[in-house]
């Protein structure tokens, strides 16, 4: 048994490599002079690449390892790869936006790779405690990268506010796992599944085990009644800290949850199907509805993710493969909006963040024509007009809901996304038709926030117009996926 | 009586958590914490898992908490201000809702056990000493949540840096 | 004719925008020379469809198929018959005519407009040539965008408002028709989104349509396109998108964007799901007759030409709907017809708006009259334009209203005849503004100094009068083209009918 521990030690190399840098640049932050110390997102950028080749190393790997701890298949990797790509984004962003706000930038990119890794470890999980223990890495960075602007007052609030939220959703999901190994004597998801095929275990509980770990991952990837939180915390965040938030943990979130419903408790989800429909429905609502009337991007931008969950939760509710593959491709082109979305958000508010309200982009359409237009691509995207990838993706999800025979579900799910349109809409209204104030003052660009938003355009334009690759990836990672 | 003295110490319990929250000064929440971890620890008794209990009592009680009350001490923290609640929402639903989520656990975890409870492999138990158990495990089995554990208490202490240095 | 031709002509537009955004925005001349370059190119490729068009198919001609989303099912294909034909041909031709009209009117912005002219363009053609369902539905809501943009950015007042409920409107409308062509590939085995080899499977009987799910399927597809007709009591974004828009914009919308309404009934509606098509028919044809007369009344007591010409439209199309859901050859042709009509003479129309506005700044029918005086070729042409909007014989209007009531009369006399009293309401208002606008003393002294139409004003209007005459003298050139592929429709639908009835 030590020898094989030791043998399966290259299934972990991609959390391992990034704990490792994670550190390094911890450590080099320390005896660097203060002018070199943004060599941080050098190393953090290297770190993600070298994680991306291991993971990629691990491409046709399918079993489980460290008895069972965790699993690799196709649709972990898928999300190593998403998470990797998120967290090369958010590096990448963050960069020129710490330097403005003049944060640390070592702690920052070092806790981005944390985060990665909490994520990276939840989608691997294959167990309920280790599951538990990458949301709370996850967390915990988060917390920490929510707060980075410690003068801020918002900053401490959304700090604040999540810190106490997470906690209390991560108490709700501590006891779905008790009473799940309460019922079964064990807390590995294949065991669990096996264990209440076979009818050894109290159903009753189970019931409400996977109720409390909905509620726990519901309120992590914030679908109605649980999103209270979203829009402050996402308004108060550092801006690229929003955009990780709103992209990585929701997807890490969705993963673990459907893993979770559909390995261990399949039976048991399909008594909690209205649920979650009911869910979908009124995050789907709540979402589209409220940001209707927002005015701070930021906030809009919030709901809006608040929507998209709701999109998310109807694949997660077709319980077909079609709809786990249409969730990694969903999960993955969101990201490249919603980052590409907020890092724009970001250049235009200036230092301090002060200018994030909807008036703040007045004229910016003529006036700087190229970051217009990157935004309203991305916001098109989110809208899900096509030829962009967010058509795609909710094109995808629709069709699995109708595959499901969830029409109303998908009929629902269209017609909120075309009260989307309305507030997408809105924002490339003010960009485009109307003037600019008469003190305006051009927006700073740095060169990798450049990088970011081209990266981001490009991805959409690709998976957009060409979603086959990528569809099909998603697709081959969910086979067998049970 | 062994029904008896879990729900003698759960009781402890509860209305010591309750009463952290109750109590508008700091110092005595930290004190009704550790009358918590203390029952928790008589309950970990009964349960056979004596190192459990120990490392409860040693580690919360004994380390964490007196680091708790010292700083509360060292910052001089008074009783807290007693801000009118603007959201009576949370009066109303917050407490009833939560006696109900209560409520309906208990009673599909009494029903579900039906008074039996999963049998402890006892046997097991009384072979070695459960230290040697969980030392096995955690170098074993849980080898990889147990790594993990360090990486998250990594981010913890480099986020507790983060959030109360001066300068950085 | 090479076999990408459909290809280029629908992409070629696409090209020149992608030239023109990385064209410095400076040279407004040269970017309004290179949309005009590309868009009389487009028609110069598009011209040769006509002669080379294969009378005697009435199947899909021009075709060109590829892979695009192979794991779905989804192709690239692309093709022709005699209905999309001359839809093609329609927005060719309009294209470089509206661009011509806004020579002068656009000033600001040069770059941008017609970057999303030509953008419009593309995806005009595209709906019109596209045979895949993803294709179409692709073409079909990306036109939404640049249109979005040139009436929100170079609109009138309430432009803004008119651009965001033209936009929301076609949305909800086609996100159900999105959902629609979802559910018919499941249904057909989920292997392709081919419009013609489901419509095979269908005839193969390999593909049975439930009435339920006929029903349910037909209303989202119905939907969506009522809406762009757009249909009573539908049609509330169509004066304001109209009235707010500037003039190429109208132009384009008027006589193009219309008309994919009316294009998706005839294309999808009625092969795919006749029975269903059969069960709405009373119900729609009453909806049709109402938006003629109400199109008619509500045109009449405008006192803003443009928005009399917006309500006209809603009357007109009535007309061509009323047409399709006769139900036989007359109706189907006439409706064709009358499509190819409307996208000319209302065009037409709202370049002559635009021409008094340009010179005026006002669209009010009071700030009007007696302008037959300082304006004698431009009146001319308005009573040209307007005679063939009433359907004058001889000109183009009478050969399609007067095959779409032929067709109607056969199916509904009653429909037919109140119908036909709408003729009478169009000639009421249209003759009754052309009247306070032209003829009699000029009452305001500020239209004593106007000048007449220039060169290139008269250049705009050329085609369309000649296409006018033409259209209403020798309908056979282009009724022969249409006929095989709407006998086709009609066969189609017919057996399909009695299978179902079996």
């Amino acid at each position: 048994m030590d020898g094989s521990l030791a043998l399966e030690i290259p299934q972990i190399f991609p959390e391992i490599a990034l704990s490792v840098f994670g550190i390094a640049i911890l450590l080099l932050d320390t005896f660097l002079p203060k002018s070199k110390r943004h060599a941080a997102t050098g190393i953090a950028l290297a770190a993600i690449a070298l994680t991306a080749v291991f993971t990629l190393g691990l491409v046709g790997e399918d079993g489980t390892f460290f008895s069972g701890m965790i699993v690799v298949d196709g649709f972990s990797i898928f999300l190593r790869i998403t998470f990797l790509v998120v967290g090369a984004l958010t590096v990448l962003a963050s960069s020129s936006y710490a330097t403005r706000e003049n944060l640390a930038v070592g702690e920052f990119q070092a806790l981005v790779l944390f985060a990665i890794v909490g994520m990276n470890l939840m989608a691997a999980s294959n167990e309920l405690i280790m599951i538990f223990l990458g949301l709370e890495t996850l967390s915990i960075a988060s917390y920490i990268l929510l707060g980075i602007k410690r003068s801020d007052a918002k900053s401490n609030e959304a700090a604040l506010k999540y810190f106490l939220l997470g906690s209390f959703s991560s108490a709700f999901m501590l006891y779905g796992i008790a009473l799940a190994y309460g019922a079964t004597r064990t807390t590995n998801l294949e065991a669990i599944g096996r264990e209440i095929a076979a009818g050894s275990a109290g159903m009753t509980l189970i019931y409400v085990a996977v109720g409390l770990l909905f509620v726990g991952f519901g309120f992590k990837v914030a679908v109605v009644p649980f999103h209270v939180w979203t829009p402050d915390v996402y308004e108060g965040a550092p801006t690229p800290i929003s955009a990780f938030m709103s992209v990585g943990p929701k997807a890490a979130g969705f993963a673990v949850l459907v893993r979770v419903l559909m390995v261990a408790f399949p039976a048991a989800y399909a008594k909690w199907l209205g649920l979650v429909w009911l869910s979908a429905v009124l995050t789907m609502f709540v979402g589209n509805c409220v940001a209707l009337v927002q005015s701070n991007i930021k906030r809009m931008l919030a709901y809006s993710s608040i929507a998209h969950a709701g999109y998310i939760l109807v694949a997660v509710a077709t319980r077909n493969q079609e709809g786990v593959a249409a969730l990694l491709f969903y999960t993955l082109t969101y990201a490249l909006m919603n980052i590409g979305a907020f890092t724009i958000v970001s250049l235009v508010s200036r230092q301090g963040d002060r200018k994030t309200y909807l008036d703040d982009y007045a004229g910016l359409g003529f006036k700087q024509p190229g970051l217009a237009a990157a935004l309203s691509i991305f916001l098109l995207s989110l809208a899900g007009i096509p030829l962009t990838a967010g058509f795609a993706g909710k094109f995808f999800i629709f069709r699995a809901a109708l595959e499901s025979k969830f029409v109303w579900l998908a009929i629902i799910g269209v017609l909120n996304s075309a009260i989307s349109v309305y507030y997408y809409l809105r924002v490339i209204v003010v960009m485009y038709m109307k003037e600019a104030p008469d003190d305006w003052s051009p927006v700073a660009m740095s060169s990798s926030a450049i990088a970011v938003i081209a990266l981001s355009v490009l991805g959409i334009l690709q998976f957009g117009i060409f979603p086959d690759m990528l569809i099909s990836l998603a697709r081959s990672s969910v086979i067998g996926y049970r | 009586m062994e029904i008896a003295v879990f729900l003698f110490l759960s009781g402890i319990a509860i209305v010591a958590a309750a009463n952290i929250l109750v109590q508008r000064h700091p110092i005595y929440s930290a004190l009704s914490l550790i009358v918590t971890f203390v029952a928790l620890a008589g309950i970990y008794i009964q349960m056979h898992a004596e190192f459990i209990a120990v490392m409860q009592i040693v580690v919360y009680t004994g380390a964490i908490m007196v680091l708790f009350i010292f700083v509360i001490m060292l910052l001089n923290a008074g009783a807290e201000q007693k801000v009118p609640d603007k959201v009576h929402v949370v009066k109303y639903f917050g407490l009833p809702l939560a006696s109900l989520l209560i409520f309906e656990a208990g009673l599909t975890a009494s029903r579900t056990f039906d008074g039996e409870g999963i049998p402890v492999e006892s046997a097991s138990i009384n072979l070695s000493g459960n230290t040697e158990m969980i030392g096995r495990a955690l170098y074993t089995q849980y080898a990889l949540p147990f790594e993990v554990t360090s990486v998250l208490l990594l981010v913890a202490i480099v986020g507790a840096i983060v959030m109360a240095k001066k300068e950085l | 004719m090479p076999h990408s031709i459909l290809t280029l002509i629908t992409f070629l537009p696409a090209g020149g925008a992608a030239l023109l955004l990385f064209w410095p925005r400076t040279g407004a001349s040269a970017i309004r020379n290179i949309a005009m370059g590309v868009s009389l190119l487009t028609l110069l490729l598009s011209l040769p469809l006509f002669p080379a068009f294969d009378t005697s198919n009435p199947g899909m001609q021009f075709e060109q198929s590829a892979a695009w989303i192979p794991s779905l099912g989804i192709r690239y294909h692309v093709g022709i018959d005699g209905i999309s034909l001359f839809l093609v041909l329609l927005t060719t031709v309009l294209t470089p005519v509206a661009i011509l009209s806004s020579w002068k009117s656009i000033q600001t912005k040069v770059r941008e407009y017609h970057l999303f002219m030509l953008l419009l363009e593309t995806g005009m053609i595209g709906v019109f040539v596209a045979l895949d369902f993803f294709l179409f539905y692709v073409f079909w809501e990306v036109m939404l965008v640049p249109m979005y943009f040139l009436i929100g950015v170079w609109g009138g007042q309430r432009r803004i408002y008119a651009a965001v409920k033209f936009f929301l409107y076609t949305m909800v409308g086609s996100v159900l028709m999105l959902l629609a062509i979802i559910a018919l590939y499941l249904l057909n085995g989920a292997t392709t989104f081919d419009f013609p080899a489901i419509l095979e499977s269908l005839h193969q009987g390999n593909l049975i349509l439930s009435p339920g799910q006929q029903h349910w399927l037909f209303l989202a597809f119905f939907f969506a396109f009522a809406i762009k007709v757009p249909l009573f009591p539908l049609h509330t974004w169509l004066p304001d998108a109209h009235v707010e828009a500037p003039t190429a914009g109208s132009v384009v919308l008027a006589g193009v964007l219309l008309k994919m309404g009316t294009y998706g009934i005839v294309r999808f509606c009625l092969p795919l799901f006749p029975e269903a098509t059969r069960e709405f028919t009373p119900f729609i044809s009453l909806l049709a007759v109402v938006g003629i007369i109400y199109g008619a009344l509500v045109a009449m007591v405008q006192t803003d030409i443009k928005k009399l010409v917006a309500y006209s439209s809603v009357s007109h199309l009535g007309f061509v709907v009323l047409g399709i859901f006769a139900l036989n050859e007359q109706g189907l042709h006439g409706a064709m017809y009358q499509m190819l009509n409307h996208g000319i003479s209302t065009g037409a129309l709202f370049l002559l708006v635009g021409m008094l506005y340009d010179r005026r700044h006002t669209r009010l029918i009071d700030e009007f009259g007696g302008l037959a005086d300082p304006l004698p070729v431009f009146s001319a042409i308005f009573m040209i334009v307007a005679l063939s909007s009433i359907g004058l014989p001889m000109l183009n209007g009478f050969v399609g209203e007067f095959l779409i009531l032929l067709g109607a009369f056969d199916a509904d006399r009653t429909y037919a005849v109140i119908a036909a009293s709408g003729v009478i309401l169009s000639a009421v208002y249209m003759l009754w503004v052309y009247q306070r606008v032209v003829f009699g003393q000029v009452t305001n002294p500020r239209n004593r100094r106007l000048l007449d139409l220039d060169f290139r004003e008269k250049l705009v209007l050329l085609p369309l009068v000649v296409l006018i005459f033409w259209m209403g003298i020798y309908s056979e050139s282009f009724l022969r083209k249409m006929d095989g592929s709407v006998s086709q429709v009609l066969q189609h639908f017919r057996s399909s009918a009695v299978v179902m009835k079996h």
